[in-house]
C-alpha cells in the first residue's frame, strides 16, 4: 500500500479514515458487477454489441485521443482472437497516447480554456501528462493541485496553475473546487442556502472559502514570479441575504466534514515570515489554512470527492455521467443508477484511486461496448442517454478532432517517419553501453510521440478556437455552428492536409491505378472500418465519373466528404 | 450584504418547480451539449424579425458633450447646446446632424450605474449584471443570437463591426455556448473561410457536399440526435453564407451613401451595419473608439463626436426611412460617462453617477426624453435608472421576457435579466 499524505490532517478526519475498513478483494470483476446493475435497471431493449470497427475507433479516441491508423484498423479487424478487445484496451492504456489524451482532457476540465496567466502552459501540460503516464493515484493528483502555492522551483510550480491562474480569487476558487473536485456547484449558496437544491448550504460554500480567504497573490519583487502568500488573521463570516441580522462564522471545512482545528498561537508566534512595514514580503503563517485544504478535501472521508471523480471518469468513457450534469450532485438530481455509482466510487477508493485500473474496468463493461445504433424496431426512447442501453454519441473534442484529422489524412504518419529517422540518427551516435540500456527500447514510443507532438501540436490551436468552449466554460457548452463548417470546408489548414503531397493519404490514393482499389484504404484510414458494398460502389462511381485525369481532385473531394461526415465528427 | 444572484424567494419557489420539471423533462432529449435544453424554448420565444443595432462608444463618452449638455456652467465646457427636431430638447452642438433626427430618438439622461471601471462598466452595460467572480452572463448580442435569430439563419446571430482585429469570440455568450458568441468583422472585413479554396471549383464543392450528405444520411438512420442534426445543418448554413458573402462587402453600397456616412472607418462600419441589418442580421454592434479622454477631453470629443454625428445620423435616418426602426432596437451607449469636473489636463475622468444613453426603435417610444440631472450635471434629480433597468428595457423592447427563468443551463436556473430590477416603463411604447 502506498504511503498516504495524512500527516497534517486534523485529528477527527484521520480518525474516520483509520476506522474505515477496507473491503477485501472483490469476488467478481468490477465491470461485471456494474453491468449487472445497469442491465437489471433496464427493462427496455438494449443495443447490440458494437462492431469491432466501432469499438476500435471509440477506444482509440477515448484512451489515446485519436483515431487509429489504417494499418491498426486493418490488423484489429482481421484479428480473430476473442481477447483482442481486452488486449487493445491494455495496449492503449500503456501507450504514450493515453497520457496525452488525459493531459488534454484534464486540462480542458480543470482550466476550462482559460488564457495563460501566471504558470506557463507547457509546465502545466507536462505535469498533467507525467501524472497520467506514471498513473499517479487520483487523490494524490488532486492534492498536488490543491496544495501547490507556486513558491517552489519552476518545475514544481506547474500544479499551482489551478489556483494562480484564477488569480487566487476565493469566490472563483470556491465555485470551481466545488464543481471540479466535489461535483457540487455551490455558486448559488454564496448568498444563502441554495434555493433550488436542498442539500447545498451556505455553510458549505463558506467552509471551503475559509481555506482560501487568507491567501492572496504575491509577486516576488526580484523574480516577478507570482505565488500565493497567506496571512495568519481573518475570519470567515457570512450572512444570508434573507436574514442579514444573523452573522455566522465558520472554520475551514469541506462540506459536512469536521472543521479544521486551528491552534491558538500567541501573537508573536503566528508567522514564520511576518508582514513588515514598508517592505514587500511573502508572509508565511505558522498555521496555514490553505495547506489544510488538499488533505481535507482529497480524502477517503469525503464521499463527494470519490463520487465526483468516479462519475467524471465514467462520463469520459460513457459520454454522460451517472448523475448529470457533472457539477450537480444533489438529492434532487439523483444518479440514474445509484448503486452503480456507489459501487464505482467505493471500488476506486479501495483501489487507491488507480485511474488506469478504473478506466480499464469501465472499458471492459458491456455498457461501454454497446453499439450507438438504436435496436431495429425499438422506440427512440431506448437511446435516452441516462439508460446506458444504447451507446451515447459525443462530438470529438477539439484536440481529438485535430489529431484524428492529421492521423486520418496521413499527416501524423509522415511526421512519425521523420521523427523515427531523427531518433535513429541520434541513436546511431550512442555509446555501446547506452545502446544496451534495456529501458531505451521501451521509451522509444514515448520519444517518438513526443517528437511528433512537438512538430504538430501548433495545428491544434485553431481547432480549439473554433470547436472549444470559451474561457471559463465547460467544453460541453459547444454546439455545432456555421463557422466550424466553414473552417473545415474552406480553411487553408485542412485544405493543405487534403491536397495530395508526399506520402499523405490523398497522394497515396491518387496513385492507386485501379479505382476499385481506392475505397478500402480510404475508409480504413478515415473511418477505421471497411466500406460496405454500397459505399465501394459509390466511391468507384465518383472516381469514374471524374475520369482518370481528375483522379487527384476526386480523391481529395472523397476524403473531404468522409472527414466532414457525422461519422467522423462524432465519437459514436 | 450585496447579492448578485436571483434571491427573491417567491420567484425561487416558482422556479424550483420548473427547475425540477425541466430536469426530468429535459433528460429525454439532452445529451452532451449544454445548450440543448433551451432549444424548444427558443422556438416558443422566437420573435423572428426583431433586430438590434448597438453603437458602443468605447472608453466612456461624455454625456456633457453629447446628450446632456450644460452650457454656461462651471462643468459645461466650451461647447454650446443646440435645438433639435423636438422642440425644447437641446443636445450638444457637436451633434448637429443627429439633432435633426432627434424625433426618431429617445434619451435617458438619468443613468446611475455606479461602476467607474472600464471592464466592469462595460460588463454591466452589455449584460445587465454586475460582474462578480465565478460567474459570467451572456451579452445582449448573445441573447439576441440565442432568442431572436431564426434557427437556420446563415448569418451569424451576433456581428460586431470594429476598427480592431476580427475573429470569433465565444466569451460574450457565457454559458449559452460559443455558437452565440460574437463574430467580429475586424476593420469591416468579411469573416474567415467564407471563400471557397482556389483549388475547389463550385461544381466540385457541391459534389463533395452531396457525398457528405449521403454519408450522413446513412449514419443518422438509426442514430438521429439533435447534435448530428445541428452538425448537418451547419454545412447547409455554410453553403448559404458563402453564397451571400457579398453581404459583408460594404463597397457594394452606392458611392453617394459612402460619402454621406463619412469617409472614415466609423462611417464605413455604420454603412456596413445598415447593409447587414437590411440583409436580416439579428444583432449588429458597431464600435467607435476612443472616448477615454482624461486629457484634452474637448478636442477629442470635437473630433470623435463629429465623426459619430455624421455616420450615426445617416444610419438612423436611413433605418427610419426604410421602415426598419419599427422592428430594430437602436442603442447608443458606453461603459460610463465622464466627470462634470474638468481636470487640470482639460480632461474629464470616469463618471457613472449621472450619464446618458440614447435609444429608439422596436418597442420603444421615439422622441422622448426621460430623466434629468441637476444644473451642473453632477447628480440625477429625476427618474434615476440603473444599467440593470436598461437591460430589462432592451429585452422588453425586442420581445424577450426578461424574467424568464424556466430553463436550466447545465442544470442551473437562469433568469435572463437581473431579478432585482425592472424595465423603464416610461421608455416602452
Amino acid at each position: 500500500m502506498r504511503t498516504r499524505l495524512l500527516g497534517i490532517l486534523a485529528g477527527p478526519v484521520a480518525l474516520v479514515l483509520a476506522t474505515t475498513a477496507r473491503a477485501e478483494g472483490p469476488p467478481r470483476p468490477l465491470h461485471e458487477r456494474v453491468d449487472r446493475l445497469i442491465e437489471d435497471a433496464t427493462d427496455g431493449p438494449m443495443a447490440a454489441p458494437a462492431t469491432d470497427g466501432e469499438f476500435l475507433r471509440r477506444a482509440c479516441l477515448d484512451l489515446a485521443g485519436m483515431v487509429p491508423t489504417a494499418e491498426e484498423a486493418k490488423d484489429f479487424l482481421d484479428d480473430p482472437s476473442p481477447s483482442k478487445r481486452e488486449r487493445l484496451v491494455d495496449r492503449l492504456l500503456e501507450g504514450p497516447g493515453y497520457a496525452r489524451r488525459m493531459q488534454y482532457a484534464f486540462d480542458a476540465m480543470l482550466m476550462e480554456r482559460r488564457g495563460d496567466r501566471h504558470v506557463p502552459r507547457a509546465d502545466w501540460e507536462a505535469f498533467l501528462r507525467r501524472s497520467f503516464a506514471e498513473n499517479t493515484p487520483y487523490d494524490e493528483f488532486a492534492r498536488r493541485i490543491l496544495s501547490a502555492d507556486g513558491s517552489g522551483p519552476a518545475a514544481d510550480r506547474a500544479p499551482a496553475k489551478f489556483v494562480l491562474d484564477r488569480e487566487a480569487d476565493p469566490d472563483l476558487l470556491t465555485r470551481d473546487i466545488g464543481r471540479m473536485f466535489l461535483g457540487r456547484d455551490l455558486q448559488c449558496a454564496q448568498c444563502h442556502d441554495h434555493p433550488l437544491v436542498e442539500d447545498y448550504f451556505q455553510a458549505h460554500y463558506y467552509g471551503i472559502r475559509a481555506f482560501l480567504d487568507r491567501s492572496s497573490l504575491f509577486t516576488d519583487p526580484a523574480s516577478q514570479v507570482v505565488m500565493l502568500a497567506e496571512k495568519a488573521e481573518g475570519e470567515t463570516t457570512f450572512q444570508s441575504v434573507f436574514k442579514t441580522s444573523v452573522t455566522h462564522s465558520t472554520a475551514p471545512r469541506v462540506l459536512d466534514g469536521p472543521p479544521v482545528v486551528e491552534p491558538e498561537l500567541p501573537e508573536d508566534r503566528r508567522y514564520e515570515v511576518a508582514p513588515e512595514k514598508d517592505k514587500v514580503v511573502r508572509t508565511i503563517p505558522t498555521f496555514s489554512r490553505y495547506e489544510h485544504l488538499a488533505p481535507a478535501l482529497a480524502n477517503d472521508g469525503v464521499d463527494a470527492f470519490s463520487r465526483n471523480i468516479a462519475n467524471r471518469l465514467w462520463a469520459l468513457l460513457m459520454k454522460r455521467g451517472l448523475y448529470h450534469p457533472l457539477d450537480l450532485d444533489h438529492s434532487s438530481n439523483p444518479p440514474s443508477h445509484p448503486e452503480a455509482l456507489e459501487l464505482l466510487a467505493g471500488w476506486f477508493r479501495d483501489h487507491e484511486y488507480d485511474v488506469k485500473a478504473f478506466l480499464r474496468e469501465l472499458a471492459l463493461t458491456r455498457a461501454y461496448q454497446r453499439s450507438s445504433e438504436i435496436p431495429p424496431g425499438a422506440d427512440p426512447e431506448a437511446a435516452e442517454p441516462s439508460r446506458f442501453a444504447v451507446a451515447n454519441l459525443e462530438p470529438l473534442s477539439p484536440e481529438q478532432l485535430a489529431w484524428s484529422l492529421m492521423q486520418g489524412l496521413g499527416v501524423v504518419a509522415a511526421h512519425r517517419e521523420d521523427a523515427e529517422a531523427d531518433l535513429d540518427h541520434l541513436d546511431a551516435a550512442l555509446c555501446d553501453r547506452c545502446k544496451a540500456d534495456e529501458g531505451r527500447e521501451a521509451r522509444r514510443p514515448w520519444r517518438v510521440e513526443e517528437a511528433v507532438h512537438a512538430r504538430l501540436s501548433g495545428n491544434v490551436d485553431a481547432f480549439v478556437r473554433y470547436f472549444g468552449a470559451s474561457e471559463g466554460q465547460p467544453d460541453d457548452s459547444v454546439e455545432a455552428d456555421v463557422h466550424q463548417a466553414l473552417f473545415l470546408s474552406n480553411g487553408p489548414q485542412v485544405q493543405s492536409w487534403l491536397d495530395p503531397s508526399g506520402s499523405n493519404l490523398t497522394a497515396r490514393l491518387a496513385g492507386i491505378g485501379d479505382p476499385a482499389g481506392v475505397a478500402e484504404p480510404l475508409y480504413l484510414a478515415i473511418l477505421s472500418r471497411r466500406p460496405s458494398a454500397g459505399e465501394r460502389a459509390e466511391v468507384l462511381g465518383y472516381l469514374e465519373r471524374r475520369g482518370a485525369d481528375q483522379r487527384a481532385d476526386a480523391v481529395r473531394e472523397l476524403a473531404w466528404a468522409l472527414i466532414t461526415s457525422s461519422e467522423f465528427r462524432f465519437n459514436y | 450584504m450585496w447579492c448578485p444572484y436571483s434571491c427573491r424567494s417567491a420567484e425561487h419557489a416558482i422556479s424550483r418547480r420548473s427547475f425540477l420539471g425541466g430536469v426530468s423533462a429535459g433528460l429525454g432529449a439532452v445529451s452532451g451539449f449544454a445548450g440543448r435544453p433551451m432549444t424548444s424554448l427558443a422556438g416558443e420565444l422566437g420573435r423572428q424579425g426583431s433586430q438590434v443595432l448597438m453603437v458602443f462608444l468605447h472608453g466612456g463618452s461624455s454625456q456633457l458633450e453629447t446628450w446632456d449638455p450644460k452650457p454656461g456652467t462651471a462643468t459645461g465646457g466650451p461647447f454650446r447646446s443646440i435645438e433639435t427636431s423636438i422642440p425644447g430638447v437641446r443636445i450638444s452642438e457637436l451633434l448637429p446632424k443627429t439633432a435633426q433626427q432627434m424625433h426618431h430618438l429617445s434619451l435617458l439622461r438619468s443613468l446611475n450605474t455606479a461602476e467607474d471601471d472600464h471592464g466592469k462598466g462595460s460588463y454591466l452595460m452589455h449584460t445587465g449584471r454586475r460582474q462578480a467572480p465565478g460567474q459570467e452572463h451572456p451579452h445582449l448580442g448573445s441573447l439576441a443570437a440565442r432568442f431572436l435569430a431564426p434557427e437556420r439563419d446563415p448569418l451569424p446571430g451576433y456581428i460586431h463591426v470594429t476598427a480592431g482585429g476580427g475573429g470569433l469570440s465565444g466569451k460574450d455568450a457565457a454559458f449559452l455556448g460559443p455558437k452565440y458568441g460574437a463574430l467580429t468583422l475586424g476593420d469591416g472585413k468579411p469573416p474567415a473561410n467564407t471563400e471557397r479554396p482556389g483549388s475547389v471549383e463550385e461544381a466540385e464543392d457541391l459534389a463533395r457536399h452531396q457525398l457528405r450528405m449521403q454519408l450522413d444520411h446513412r449514419f443518422d438512420l438509426r442514430r438521429r440526435t439533435a447534435e448530428t442534426e445541428a452538425y448537418t445543418t451547419s454545412y447547409e448554413q455554410a453553403l448559404q453564407l458563402m453564397e451571400r458573402r457579398e453581404v459583408f462587402d460594404v463597397s457594394k453600397e452606392p458611392a453617394r451613401d459612402q460619402e454621406r456616412y463619412g469617409s472614415h472607418d466609423f462611417g464605413r462600419h455604420c454603412l456596413l451595419g445598415r447593409r447587414l441589418l437590411e440583409a436580416g442580421a439579428t444583432f449588429v454592434k458597431v464600435s467607435h473608439s476612443n472616448y477615454d479622454t482624461h486629457n484634452e477631453n474637448f478636442d477629442f470629443h470635437l473630433e470623435q463626436v463629429g465623426e459619430f454625428d455624421v455616420s450615426f445620423a445617416a444610419l438612423l435616418s436611413d433605418l427610419a426611412d426604410r421602415g426598419m426602426l419599427d422592428r430594430t432596437l437602436v442603442v447608443v451607449m458606453s461603459e460610463f460617462g465622464r466627470t462634470p469636473r474638468i481636470n487640470q489636463y482639460y480632461g474629464r475622468d470616469h463618471w457613472s453617477t449621472a450619464w446618458s444613453v440614447a435609444l429608439t426603435g422596436a418597442g420603444l417610444k421615439r422622441g422622448v426624453v426621460r430623466g434629468e440631472t441637476n444644473a451642473d450635471g453632477t447628480e440625477v434629480v429625476d427618474g434615476q435608472a440603473t444599467g440593470q433597468d436598461l437591460f430589462h428595457t432592451y429585452l422588453r423592447a425586442v420581445g424577450i421576457d426578461p424574467v424568464v427563468d424556466e430553463f436550466a443551463v447545465n442544470g442551473r436556473d437562469f433568469q435572463i435579466a437581473d431579478p432585482a430590477s425592472f424595465a423603464i416603463e416610461d421608455l416602452l411604447a
